[in-house]
């Protein structure tokens, strides 16, 4: 018995946080500097910053495919084949072959499990929510009211953005609320000038794309071994100088200096341990992704912080006599409501002239045209709206396929800057919908006798009408400035999951009966376990999540910090 | 008789005359041969015929100039290895179906002059077509593999692994092509 007990104790934190991504990061960063001895679990395997960004430094010629996807690989890791998951980044990817997942609708569950998770896949585009993206759903008695307003964010959005550093311009746009900015990208000579055409002709704003990009490192971003952005737009490989935020090159890095960090990896939550009387989580249970040896760890306080999926299915996994359905699912919430943004649609274009424009550096960052469409005085036939990303490049040797020609001129013309092109991509919002789901299979398991996860969700009515505006008002304003071969694109292939934006699945909300989280992102029925990663999300907005979970999640570190001060928890 | 033999003897035959850089050339397809690089591994994707069919296209293709052409930069073994590894059965068939017409069409016996005609041919076929066909694979696998090498990036490119910043610019006289590296 007494050597239980040491064993206990040697297991006992004041935090767990499952998971070390996009948030898992933070709730270690803001717990271990609030003076918690935490533990991050973190199911994959060490990746260390830096030293294993093993494709980071290497040439075109290094890679033996030139950087395309072999086709075995390509099958092993079918999530990601219609994204960027390519020669150079694919080792950040994780295999779906080994954890496969079922499509009962189709569904590109994308996961990188390995420290950092899927920050070190983020497309690092940054923007605040709106106010109207919190009011939302009320207006238009839709899913749930959220239980906070964006005025509830606006301390925490201006805390985590000044640690995460953001290149940006500031435009005072209601629609795209400012944050605060390290200097801005620059933009090339054709998107000035559909810039200049979209503002004169459609009075729409068009912005520079903000970016977790170091473009000024300020002290306290060197202070944790962060550089300036060296413009090689080479990213999805891993960035050797920190440069782009991931919890790998900032949060963790941050926890710790505070020498009351620990990581354990290869540690697979199974379930969160009930107190099923005091209605409180002891710790969890985990089994090694190896060894398959199932220990157990103990904390007051529990962060879910796995990622949309991965959190609400721990929760779902997490069952007692008090929680039948799942832990804080009474109102049958958990796994319902998933919601994505919509993409693989826009428009394109060839640029004429500009022949004598050309640009130095690979940019890491586009075009943003914040949403129009529902604002102000427009009303459209749908719901809600839908931004663009994308910019104007020169087109490089590749064009060379599809150009008529081969021989010694045909090569020398392919080592000159090409012709200028163009291509607006729309991210659109998803509505919540209890009907789209996931659930835990019933008699498919993984290799560690987890339940499969089963995907059942798919867009509605509301997105497909909200496409075609997407696409023609995306060759609109290619047409307003006056390019030529103006191709609008809706590529079938759009379905959930392709946006890598997955959310919602354990939503906040004012009333237990309705939501599983409440305002502070706790669960209703089990104070001491929060979750503040995509399963949060009470509605979709329309731009890019990570900023949001960042906020939410410092916020309700703070709250648990003082709740537990309090001895509430 | 070696293979070089074989083309001389064939053009001898046809009366034709073999320029400097062709016979040049000839020497070089010799090394393909004799180069049996590591990549090539059993299992090969093409015939050693067919191969040397490919390594005479993508030569066509990006010829050496005043720098490195298709062949010095390894471009047909690197299609082979693309072929094998990256491309699904469906494009391979079409692929080889391509290479045999090549191949029926005695393509290697051909004079130069003759062989670029044949491309030429095959390339307004492709254009009736937006289907993948064996000139565009072949088209994207030669530039890939030649503009991706070390000797095709430093001779053809203003090549900027860390270009430290990011500005518009005004292009200069005979500006070459900046190139980062692949995104990949």
């Amino acid at each position: 018995m007494n050597l239980n007990i040491k064993a206990d104790k040697a297991q006992t934190y004041d935090a767990i946080v499952v998971g070390s991504g996009m948030t898992g990061g933070w709730a270690a960063k803001e717990l271990t500097e609030k003076g918690l001895k935490v533990l991050v679990v973190e199911r994959g395997y060490e990746l260390k910053h830096v030293e294993d960004y093993k494709t980071a430094m290497k040439d075109p010629w290094e890679f033996e495919h030139r950087g395309k996807i072999p086709i075995v690989a390509a099958e092993e890791h079918y999530a990601t084949m219609y994204f960027s998951a390519k020669e150079g980044s694919q080792y950040l990817y994780s295999n779906d072959k080994e954890n496969p997942y079922i499509q009962k609708r189709p569904f590109n569950w994308i996961r990188a499990y390995h420290t950092g998770g899927k920050s070190l896949l983020w497309g690092k585009h940054t923007y605040r929510w709106n106010r109207e993206d919190f009011l939302a759903n009320a207006k238009q008695g839709l899913g749930v009211d959220w239980p906070i307003r964006y005025d509830d964010l606006i301390p925490w959005y201006n805390y985590v953005e000044k640690f995460v550093g953001i290149s940006g311009q500031a435009e005072g746009l209601a629609v795209l609320p400012d944050s605060n900015f390290l200097p801005p990208m620059a933009m090339t000579a054709p998107e000035i000038h559909l810039k200049k055409s979209v503002a004169q002709k459609l009075n729409r704003p068009i912005t520079i794309g903000r970016v977790a990009h170091l473009t000024k490192p300020q002290p306290w971003h060197t202070a944790v071994g962060r550089a300036s952005c060296q413009f090689r737009n080479r990213c999805s490989r891993g960035c050797p100088f920190g440069a782009y935020f991931s919890s790998l090159a900032a949060t963790i890095p941050a926890a710790r200096q505070t020498n009351r960090l620990t990581i354990v990896h290869n540690a697979i939550v199974k379930e969160i341990i009930l107190d099923d009387k005091a209605q409180k989580a002891k710790g969890v249970r985990v089994i090694d992704q190896n060894t398959l040896e199932v220990r157990e760890f103990y904390a007051k306080l529990i962060f879910l912080n796995a990622g949309t999926i991965g959190s609400t299915s721990i929760l779902m996994n997490s069952k007692s006599a008090r929680f039948p359905n799942g832990l804080g699912n009474d109102s049958d919430q958990l796994g319902r409501n998933l919601m994505d943004h919509h993409l693989a649609i826009g428009a394109r274009a060839d640029i004429e002239g500009f022949e004598d424009d050309y640009f130095f550096g690979a940019r890491p960052g586009s075009l943003y045209i914040p949403r129009f469409r529902n604002w102000g005085n427009d009303k459209r036939d749908y719901l809600r709206g839908f931004g663009y990303q994308g910019g104007a490049s020169r087109a490089d040797w590749s064009r060379g396929a599809t150009e008529t020609g081969f021989g010694a001129d045909f090569k020398k013309k392919m080592t000159q800057p090409g012709p200028w092109k163009i291509n607006l991509s729309g991210f659109g919002e998803v509505l919540p919908n209890p009907n789209n789901r996931f659930y835990l299979s019933e008699d498919q398991k993984d290799k560690w006798g987890l339940p499969q996860i089963v995907f059942d969700a798919d867009f509605g009515e509301n997105e497909r009408a909200m496409r075609k505006d997407i696409m023609n008002d995306g060759a609109e304003m290619l047409e307003a400035a006056g390019f030529k071969n103006v191709v609008p694109y809706d590529n079938p292939v759009a379905h959930m999951g392709l946006g890598i934006h997955e959310m919602g699945t354990a939503r906040m909300g004012k009333d237990p009966k309705t939501s599983v989280l409440n305002k502070f992102n706790q669960v209703h029925a089990c104070k001491n376990v929060f979750v503040t990663d995509g399963s949060a999300m009470t509605s979709a907005s329309n731009v890019n999540p990570s900023l949001t979970y960042m906020a939410l999640t410092a916020r309700a570190a703070s709250y648990a910090v003082e709740q537990l001060k309090a001895g509430s928890l | 008789m070696n293979r070089r033999e074989a083309v001389t003897h064939v053009a001898w035959i046809l009366g034709g005359v073999f320029s400097a850089p062709t016979l040049q050339a000839m020497s070089r397809w010799e090394q393909i041969g004799s180069q049996a690089s590591a990549l090539r591994q059993s299992g090969s994707f093409l015939t050693e015929t067919q191969h040397e069919i490919m390594a005479r296209v993508a030569e066509l293709i990006i010829p050496r100039t005043d720098t490195p052409g298709a062949i010095d930069a390894g471009v047909p073994d690197f299609m082979e290895v693309m072929l094998r590894d990256c491309y699904r059965k469906p494009a391979q068939d079409t692929f080889l179906a391509g290479v045999g017409e090549l191949e029926q069409k005695g393509f290697l016996k051909l004079s130069p002059d003759q062989q670029t005609t044949t491309l030429k041919q095959v390339e307004a076929e492709t254009q009736k077509t937006s289907d993948s066909s064996f000139w565009l694979i072949t088209k994207e696998l030669t530039l890939l593999g030649y503009y991706t090498s070390e000797v095709g990036v430093k001779a053809s490119f203003d090549y900027q692994p860390i270009p430290g910043r990011f500005e518009a610019i005004k292009i200069k006289p005979g500006q070459k092509d900046f190139m980062y590296g692949n995104q990949a």
